[in-house]
């Protein structure tokens, strides 16, 4: 589990630094590796791809339904949520290690991103969300006046 | 629970030919093997079993039962594109594996499975009980 969130770091050197203590803090955590039992908030990934970025996210038994996605301002909000299940008497698990509820995450975008591009997929529990970057703009050149 | 962590085989379908990386002569691809998160829920006819497998898919679910022990192994392709640059991770990808032993009641014959978002459901139902049978005695 990453210990640093990515912001506004995370396209310049600091995000060698964060992967650096993040692989260090993570070889403490080692021993929890294997288990994925009470994480509350679902993980994500980012990966940077030539000309877009992918966010994945392990959203398993989240319907399309229950998902929603936003962006505004720049920020880029997933909220979703799975019940318990459904005719399922609370008194009768004997076992329960899946968490249920509803959670949200915000993640600040990079600046040149084409929010209108945006995809998402949501294919066996898995979230794959593609963010196009902008295109450069052609540089304009800017009459000077003078005397 | 066990299996926790362990190198693997990418290629690999089959989670008994994992080795370690000083038996092979190339560097493997780092590999993880999880302990998939479960419910285990009581009904009237049986064991409901809930296990949440994101990224594994009908054809690359493997559930089997032998010798009273019912082992699930769910492999997960990679999501990303070949030369993706990861830039920020909170989740390593990794495959599923995870076996129960099975109580005396299970009818073994009977049991049914389905994958959906990510969630693998396992009914496990019970044996039907058998109905007293009167025994009759003879005397002299």
């Amino acid at each position: 589990m990453a210990v640093f969130r990515w912001g506004h770091s995370w396209n310049d050197a600091l995000s060698d630094l964060e992967r650096e203590v993040d692989s260090i803090l993570q070889s403490v955590n080692q021993t929890f590796q294997g288990l994925r039992f009470g994480r509350q908030h679902p993980p994500i990934n980012l990966y940077d791809l030539d000309d877009h970025y992918l966010i994945t996210a392990e959203i398993a038994g989240v319907t399309t339904e229950d998902l929603d996605l936003a962006i505004a301002d720049g920020v880029l909000t997933i909220r979703g949520g799975r019940k318990l299940d459904e005719g399922a008497d609370e008194n009768r698990y004997r076992r329960q290690e899946r968490p249920h509820g509803s959670w949200q995450r915000s993640v600040s975008l990079p600046e040149r991103v084409s929010e209108d591009g945006l995809k998402a997929d949501l294919t066996n529990g898995i979230l794959q969300i593609v963010l196009p970057k902008a295109q450069d703009e052609a540089p304009r050149q800017i009459p000077v006046t003078g005397g | 629970m066990s299996n926790e962590l362990s190198r693997a085989n990418p290629e690999s379908t089959d989670g008994s030919k994992q080795r370690s990386s000083r038996e092979r002569s190339t560097p493997p691809v780092e590999r993880y093997v999880f302990t998939p998160p479960i419910d285990i829920h009581e009904t009237d006819d049986g064991l409901i079993l809930r296990a949440d497998l994101p990224g594994v898919s009908l054809d690359t679910l493997e559930l089997q039962v032998q010798n009273n022990r019912l082992t699930l192994f769910g492999r997960v392709p990679q999501v990303a594109p070949e030369g993706a640059r990861l830039v920020h991770q909170e989740y390593h990808e990794g495959d599923y594996l995870r076996s129960f032993i099975l109580s005396d009641n299970v009818d073994h014959d009977r049991i049914s499975a389905k994958l959906t978002n990510g969630v693998l459901e396992v009914f496990l139902p019970h044996t039907p009980k058998s109905q007293p049978r009167k025994i009759q005695v003879s005397g002299s």
